[in-house]
C-alpha cells in the first residue's frame, strides 16, 4: 500500500483503524442476514414486551401457533385474513413500482365495502353469482375512484400522495361510520351501528375460508403477469427506477403513474368487498381490522415483490390471528399494528445498515 | 350572535392549537431536510402519556414536561434510523406512526374515557382579556396556547432569519453539501432538530388531553398528525403562516361546534370530515397558484434526502 | 520525464521557505478503485500551481483529501512545515485552504450574502437583512470583489457565482486557494477576468492550486505544473520548461499523435434538418434560437461551445425529448415536429445523453432490462402488449458481444458493471438503433484511455457507414480530430461554421461570443 522510500521524508509505519464504509451496492446475501437478524430481535422485544406486561409468553406462543397452523379451524382463519391482506399487500407493493407510496389503502378498502354494499342492499334482487360479480366490479371501481385525486395530484401537481391518500382514508372511514349508523342502519336490529345484512355472501371453499383467498390470489396473479411481462409492466418498472431514463425512453410517465395508482386503488376496493361479503356481511363502521394500514408494512417487509406480499401476508395473518384472539386479554387490534411498526422500523434500519462495512484503513 | 362568534373563535384557537404545536415542530424537521412522517404516533404517545402522569398525581406542566422528555428520546431513535443509518424516512416515519398509535392503545385502555381532572388552566391577560369577542377567544388561553400561537412562532421565525445558526440550519436542508463544505455540521443539526419536532409533536398530543378534549380514548389523535404535515406544506415551510394555518384549520373545525350548538340541519359528519378535505384543497390550491414560479417549489431542496459526504 | 526535486528550485519570491502546503505519500482508494497512489505535492507561497491531468487521475480525490472532505488511507499533509490531520472540511479551512469546487456548493435559494455568511464563526450571532449586507460590501472592498449581496445565487451567472465562492473562500482565512476546473463554465471574457483575479491574489502573497485539463490556460497562469496519471504524481515541471506536447505526452503516457481521418468520398445526404428552431428559455439557460441547421450523412458533425449555450437543448431537440415552440423539423424530408421521442428512435436517430449514467440507464435494474430500454415496443422484443423473454435474452447477448462486455450474468443490477462498461453498453445499444443519425453529447466525458479509443472509433465507424454523427464536446481537440465540420453554439445561435483546415484562435473567439467578418 504505502511506498516508504526516504526515511526522514516519510512519516512511521502508520497505524491501522478501523473505518466504516458505505457500500453502493447491497447483495443478496447481506440482506438475507439483515432480514433474519431484524426477525429475531423483533420477537425477542416483542417477547420482551410481553413478558413486562405480565402475558405468559411461553403460553401465548405455544397456543397460538397450535391454534393458527395446528388445527383445520386455525388454518382457515388465517387463509381469511390473509386475503384482504393479500390485496391490500399488492396495493400498495403495485405503487412502490413506479415509487408512488399509496398509503390511503383503509380509506379505499371503505369505500370498496360502501359500494359493495350499495350494490347488495339497494338492487333489485339476482342471481348470487351475477350479484357478487357487480359487487365486486363497484368495489373495484368505487376503490378507484377514491384514489383518483391523490392520483391527479401527484401526477400532474406535485403534490405529496402520501398525505392526501392518508387524509382521504379518514374521510372514507368517517363516511362509512355515518352512513352504516345513520341512514343505512338496519331497522330490524337498531342498536348496532351497521346495514342490514347483506344476503349475497361469497361461498366458502370447503366449509371453511371463503372464495375470497381464491379472488386475492388470482387477482395478485393476474397483475404480477402484466407487471413483468408485458410492455406496460416494463415501463412502470423503468419509470421507477429512474424518472430520467423513462422520459429517455420515451416513456408516458405520468400516464403510468395514474394508471399503477388506480389499480392501487381498485384492489384496496376489492378487499373491502371480500371482508364485506366473506366475513362481517354488513357495512359498518369498523369494518377493517386495519387491512388497509398492515398493507403497508406487508409490502414493505415483501420487498415489493408480488410473491413475496402473498407469503409476508401470510405470516401477517397468522400474527393479526394470535392479535384477534387475545382480545380477550387486553391486546387490541391496535397493539398488532404496534408490533408491525416495530418490525417495519427495525427492518428498515437493518437494511440501511447493511450497507455499512468496517474496513481497515492506515491513518497518519 | 356574540356568543356564537365568541364560541367559535375561541373553539378555532383551542382546535387549532395542536396543529400550531405539532406543526411547528414538524417545520423544524423538515426544514433541516427530514421528513418525520410519525406525527401521529408521537401525538399519540404524548396523549396517553400526559394522561399517565396526570393520573399519577403530577402536575401538568409535569406532565407536558415528562412528555416532551419522551419525544426527545422517540426523535433520538427515529434520527438514528433516518439521518445515522439514512434508512428510508418514508418507511420509518409510517413505523413510528404505528408503534406510537397501537402502544398508545394499549398502555391507554385503563384510561381510556376518563375525564381528565388536572388540565390546564386559562390565564387572562388583563385589560385585553375584556374585549368584546376576541377578549375570551384570545387572551383567556391556557399557557400551551399562548406557547403555541405566539411564543413559538415568534422564537422559530427569529431562529431562521436573524441568526446565524439560522442561516446554518436552513443550509442543511437546502444543500447538506454546500453546509457541510463550509463547515456546518449536516448530522448533528438534522439530529438536533428531529428531536426538537419530536417532543414539540409529543406536547401536540399532550396538548390534546390536557387542554382540549380531555379524555383519552383510541384512536383520539385521529388524523390530525397527517394534517400537520399537510399543514407545513400548505404553509411554504414559514412559521408565521403555519401558525395561520392552525387557525384556519381550527375554524374549519368551530364550524361544527356552531352547527351543534344551533341545530343546523347538517349531519355532524360534514364537519368532522371537513379538515381533512380542506388540507387536501389548500393543497391543491397552493400546489396551483405556485405553477408558475419555479423556486421553493414545495420545499427545501434537500428535503426527505439523507447527506452522504463520503460517496462517489 | 525525471521528477524534479522541490529543494533544488528557487521558489517564486527568491527565497528558500519551507512550502506553504505539502501533501506527503498520499494513498486513497474506494470500491475497486484507487484514487491516489503515494502522491507528492507541494505549494509554495504566492505561486500557482497547476494540477493537470485527464478524467480519473485523481486531482479531485487529491484536494478532497486536502479539503477536508475525505480521509487519506495513508499520508501526511503539512501546513507551514507543521503535520495537520484534516478531520471534517471545517478543520481544513480553519488552517487556511479554501476550494472553489467545479460545481459550486452554494444554497441557490439563498441570497449571496447568507451564503458568504454559511458556517461562518465570524458571523454575528443576530443578524439583519441590512447587517449581511453591510457585512459583504466590507468584504467586497477589502478583496476588490464585485459580488450583488441581495441578488438570490439561482439569478447569478456562472462567473458570478464563482466569484462569491472564492470571495466565501478568501473570508474564512484562506491563505491557499485551490481552483478546481474553474473555467469549465465560463466564457473566454470571463476566464479573462478570473486570470486578473487570480494574478492580483498570488501578487498579495496568496497561493493557488489550479486543477485542469486545459493545456492553454496551465501553461498560461501557472508558475509550476504538476501532473498526475491514474492517481500516481508523474512529474512536477516549471511551466516555463514545458509545453503543450511534453504535457499531453506526461498526461497520457505516450506520444500524442493527431487522428487522421479519411472520409469516404460518398454523397451527402441530409438526414435532419432544423429549420428556424426554437426552444423556450428556462431558469437561466438560453433556449434555441431561430436555429437554422442541417446534418448529413456520412459525416462528422462537432458542436463546439462553453457548456450552457444551447447543447443540452440541441441534442434533446434533435432526439425529440425536447419539442420546439418555433420552427420545424424533419427527418429525411417526414416533418417530425410534433413527435415524441418514440418516433426519433424508430427513425432511426440514436442518442447517447451528456450525463448517460444518470439518464441512459437504470443503475438498480438488470442489463437485460437497459439493454431493450429503446428498442422493446417492436419485434421481435415484443408481441402485441407482451414482452418476449427469449428474444430479449438473445437481444442482450448480442449487445454485451458487440459492446465487449463481459458480464457473470444478464439479471445482475447494471450498476454492478465498472464505469467505463457502462458507457460502453449504452454507446452500443445506441449505436444499434442510430441507423440514420446519433447525436452524442459528450460521449468520451468521464472514460479512460481505452474506452475513449473505443468510443471514437465506433463514431468514426458510423459515419464511414453512412450515419450522420454529431458529436457535442468541451474538449476542443478531440473535436478537431474527430469532426468533417464544425458549429459552435452560443447563446443558442449558431455563431459560426468551419472546416478543416481548423483556426485554433478563430475557433476560440467564437466560443466566447466574438463573431469576426468572416460567415
Amino acid at each position: 500500500m504505502t511506498a516508504i522510500s526516504s526515511d526522514k521524508l516519510m512519516p512511521s509505519p502508520p497505524a491501522k483503524r478501523w473505518r466504516l464504509h458505505r457500500l453502493p451496492n447491497v447483495d443478496r446475501k447481506r440482506r438475507m442476514i439483515a432480514y433474519g437478524l431484524s426477525l429475531l430481535i423483533w420477537f425477542i422485544l416483542v417477547g420482551a414486551g410481553l413478558a413486562l406486561a405480565s402475558f405468559p409468553v411461553k403460553d401465548i406462543a405455544i397456543r397460538s401457533i397450535s391454534a393458527t397452523l395446528g388445527s383445520s379451524y386455525g388454518l382457515q382463519q388465517t387463509l381469511t385474513l390473509a386475503a384482504p391482506l393479500i390485496l391490500t399487500g399488492a396495493a400498495v407493493a403495485v405503487a412502490m413500482r413506479i415509487g408512488i407510496w399509496n398509503i390511503g389503502g383503509e380509506g379505499q378498502f371503505y369505500f370498496g365495502a360502501w359500494a359493495a354494499a350499495g350494490v347488495g342492499l339497494f338492487l333489485p334482487e339476482g342471481p348470487a353469482w351475477f350479484m357478487l360479480t357487480l359487487m365486486a366490479a363497484a368495489a373495484a371501481i368505487a376503490g378507484a375512484i377514491w384514489i383518483v385525486i391523490p392520483a391527479v395530484g401527484r401526477a400532474y401537481l406535485g403534490i405529496s400522495e402520501i398525505i392526501t391518500t392518508l387524509l382521504l382514508s379518514f374521510v372514507a372511514s368517517f363516511l362509512v361510520y355515518y352512513l352504516a349508523a345513520g341512514p343505512w342502519r338496519d331497522p330490524v336490529v337498531p342498536t348496532q351501528a351497521a346495514t342490514a345484512r347483506i344476503v349475497y355472501e361469497l361461498p366458502a371453499l370447503d366449509d371453511g375460508a371463503h372464495l375470497g383467498i381464491l379472488i386475492a390470489l388470482g387477482a395478485v396473479a393476474v397483475l404480477g403477469l402484466f407487471l413483468n411481462y408485458s410492455k406496460w409492466g416494463y415501463e412502470v418498472i423503468i419509470a421507477g427506477a429512474n424518472r430520467d431514463v423513462a422520459v429517455y425512453a420515451g416513456i408516458p410517465i405520468r400516464r403510468r403513474i395514474i394508471e399503477v395508482m388506480l389499480i392501487s386503488g381498485l384492489l384496496a376496493g376489492l378487499a373491502g368487498m371480500i371482508e364485506l361479503t366473506g366475513v362481517v356481511h354488513r357495512l359498518q363502521g369498523g369494518i377493517s381490522n386495519q387491512y388497509g394500514a398492515l398493507g403497508i408494512p406487508i409490502a414493505a417487509v415483501a420487498g415489493g415483490s408480488l410473491t413475496g406480499v402473498a407469503i409476508v401476508a401470510g405470516f401477517f395473518a397468522i400474527l393479526l390471528n394470535i392479535g384477534v384472539s387475545l382480545q380477550t386479554q387486553g391486546l387490541s387490534v391496535h397493539s398488532v399494528l404496534g408490533i408491525t411498526g416495530l418490525l417495519l422500523f427495525i427492518i428498515a434500519a437493518a437494511e440501511a445498515a447493511a450497507r455499512f462495512s468496517f474496513r481497515r484503513v492506515a491513518t497518519s | 350572535m356574540i356568543e356564537l362568534l365568541t364560541g367559535m373563535l375561541t373553539t378555532a384557537v383551542i382546535a387549532g392549537g395542536v396543529l400550531a404545536l405539532a406543526g411547528m415542530g414538524e417545520l423544524l424537521t423538515e426544514r433541516v431536510g427530514v421528513f418525520n412522517l410519525g406525527l401521529e404516533g408521537l401525538m399519540s404517545l404524548g396523549a396517553v402519556g400526559a394522561v399517565i402522569v396526570v393520573n399519577a398525581g403530577y402536575s401538568p406542566a409535569a406532565a407536558v414536561a415528562v412528555v416532551m422528555a419522551l419525544g426527545l428520546v422517540l426523535g433520538a431513535i427515529f434520527a438514528l434510523g433516518t439521518v445515522a443509518l439514512r434508512a428510508d424516512q418514508v418507511l420509518c416515519g409510517i413505523a413510528l406512526t404505528f408503534l406510537g398509535v397501537g402502544f398508545a392503545a394499549w398502555i391507554g385502555r385503563p384510561y381510556s374515557g376518563q375525564i381528565v381532572h388536572t388540565q390546564f388552566a386559562p390565564i387572562a391577560i388583563p385589560f385585553l382579556s375584556d374585549l368584546p369577542i376576541i377578549g375570551k377567544a384570545f387572551f383567556q388561553q391556557n399557557i400551551l396556547v399562548y406557547f403555541g400561537y405566539v411564543a413559538l412562532p415568534l422564537l422559530v421565525h427569529l431562529l431562521f432569519f436573524h441568526t446565524r445558526h439560522g442561516i446554518n440550519l436552513r443550509a442543511v436542508g437546502e444543500n447538506p453539501a454546500a453546509a457541510d463544505a463550509a463547515g456546518v455540521s449536516v448530522q448533528m443539526i438534522r439530529f438536533g432538530y428531529v428531536m426538537v419536532g419530536s417532543a414539540l409533536a409529543a406536547c401536540a398530543g399532550a396538548y390534546l388531553t390536557l387542554a382540549f378534549v380531555p379524555a383519552w380514548t383510541e384512536g383520539l389523535v385521529a388524523g390530525r398528525g397527517w394534517i400537520a404535515l399537510g399543514l407545513v406544506t400548505f404553509a411554504n415551510f414559514m412559521p408565521l403562516q403555519v401558525t395561520l394555518g392552525a387557525i384556519l384549520f381550527g375554524t374549519l373545525s368551530s364550524f361544527g361546534f356552531a352547527a351543534q350548538a344551533n341545530g343546523w340541519p347538517v349531519p355532524s359528519v360534514v364537519f368532522t370530515i371537513m379538515p381533512y378535505v380542506g388540507t387536501v384543497a389548500f393543497l391543491f390550491i397552493r400546489a396551483l397558484s405556485q405553477r408558475g414560479s419555479h423556486r421553493l417549489i414545495m420545499g427545501p431542496a434537500a428535503l426527505g434526502h439523507p447527506y452522504f459526504r463520503d460517496e462517489r | 520525464m525525471a521528477e524534479l526535486e522541490s529543494a533544488t528550485i528557487p521558489s517564486p519570491d527568491g527565497s528558500a521557505n519551507p512550502p506553504m502546503v505539502e501533501m506527503r505519500g498520499i494513498d486513497k482508494s474506494f470500491p475497486g478503485i484507487i484514487a491516489n497512489a503515494a502522491v507528492n505535492l507541494d505549494i509554495r507561497p504566492g505561486e500557482v500551481h497547476a494540477l493537470l491531468g485527464e478524467n480519473g487521475a485523481g486531482k479531485s480525490t487529491l484536494m478532497n483529501i486536502l479539503t477536508g472532505i475525505y480521509q487519506p488511507d495513508a499520508g501526511v499533509i503539512l501546513v507551514d512545515g507543521q503535520p495537520v490531520s484534516f478531520r471534517k472540511p471545517a478543520d481544513a479551512i480553519a488552517a487556511g485552504v479554501g476550494m472553489v469546487h467545479q460545481h459550486f456548493k452554494l444554497v441557490q435559494a439563498f441570497t449571496v450574502a447568507e451564503n458568504l455568511h454559511l458556517g461562518f464563526r465570524e458571523t454575528p450571532l443576530v443578524v439583519s437583512r441590512a447587517i449581511l449586507r453591510r457585512r459583504t460590501e466590507d468584504l467586497e472592498q477589502r478583496y476588490s470583489l464585485k459580488v450583488s449581496p441581495e441578488a438570490p445565487i439561482y439569478r447569478l451567472s456562472a462567473g458570478e457565482q464563482q466569484r462569491v465562492e472564492i470571495l466565501k473562500a478568501l473570508s474564512r482565512g484562506a491563505k491557499l486557494l485551490i481552483l478546481d476546473e474553474p473555467t469549465a463554465v465560463l466564457t473566454t471574457e470571463e476566464a479573462r477576468l478570473l486570470f486578473r483575479v487570480i494574478r492580483q491574489l498570488t501578487a498579495d502573497g496568496f497561493s493557488v492550486v489550479f486543477i485542469s485539463h486545459k493545456l492553454d490556460e496551465v501553461l498560461d497562469i501557472s508558475d509550476r505544473i504538476t501532473v498526475l496519471r491514474s492517481g500516481r504524481k508523474i512529474a512536477t515541471v516549471l511551466a516555463a520548461d514545458a509545453d503543450h506536447k511534453m504535457l499531453a505526452n506526461l498526461m497520457v503516457g505516450h506520444a500524442v499523435t493527431p487522428d487522421s481521418q479519411q472520409r469516404p468520398q460518398t454523397a451527402r445526404e441530409p438526414v435532419i434538418a432544423l429549420r428556424r428552431v426554437t426552444t423556450a428559455s428556462e431558469q437561466g439557460v438560453c433556449g434555441l434560437d431561430h436555429i437554422d441547421l442541417t446534418l448529413y450523412s456520412g459525416e462528422i458533425l462537432g458542436v463546439a461551445g462553453v457548456a450552457g449555450n444551447g447543447q443540452r437543448e440541441l441534442s434533446e431537440t434533435l432526439t425529440g425529448l425536447r419539442p420546439p415552440t418555433e420552427g420545424s423539423i424533419d427527418i429525411a424530408g417526414a416533418d417530425v415536429t410534433r413527435s415524441d421521442a418514440r418516433v426519433f428512435v424508430e427513425a432511426g436517430i440514436g442518442h447517447i445523453p451528456e450525463d448517460r449514467l444518470r439518464s441512459g440507464i437504470a443503475a438498480t435494474l438488470s442489463l437485460t432490462r437497459n439493454a431493450i430500454l429503446r428498442e422493446y415496443p417492436k419485434a421481435p422484443l415484443s408481441f402485441g402488449p407482451w414482452l418476449r423473454e427469449k428474444a430479449a435474452r438473445t437481444f442482450v447477448d448480442a449487445l454485451l458481444k458487440t459492446a465487449n462486455v463481459a458480464a457473470p450474468s444478464v439479471t445482475m443490477p447494471i450498476r454492478n458493471l465498472s464505469g467505463g462498461n457502462q458507457q460502453r453498453f449504452v454507446v452500443a445499444r445506441e449505436t444499434r438503433v442510430a441507423t440514420r443519425a446519433l447525436i452524442a453529447a459528450y460521449p468520451t466525458r468521464g472514460l479512460d484511455i481505452a474506452a475513449t479509443e473505443t468510443v471514437r472509433s465506433a463514431l468514426v465507424a458510423l459515419r464511414n457507414a453512412g450515419v450522420a454523427v454529431m458529436v457535442i464536446s468541451e474538449d476542443l481537440d478531440e473535436l478537431l480530430s474527430l469532426a468533417d465540420r464544425l458549429i459552435v453554439l452560443y447563446g443558442g445561435r449558431v455563431i459560426g461554421e468551419r472546416q478543416a483546415p481548423w483556426n485554433r484562435d478563430d475557433l476560440g473567439m467564437l466560443m466566447g461570443g466574438r463573431v469576426d467578418d468572416r460567415n
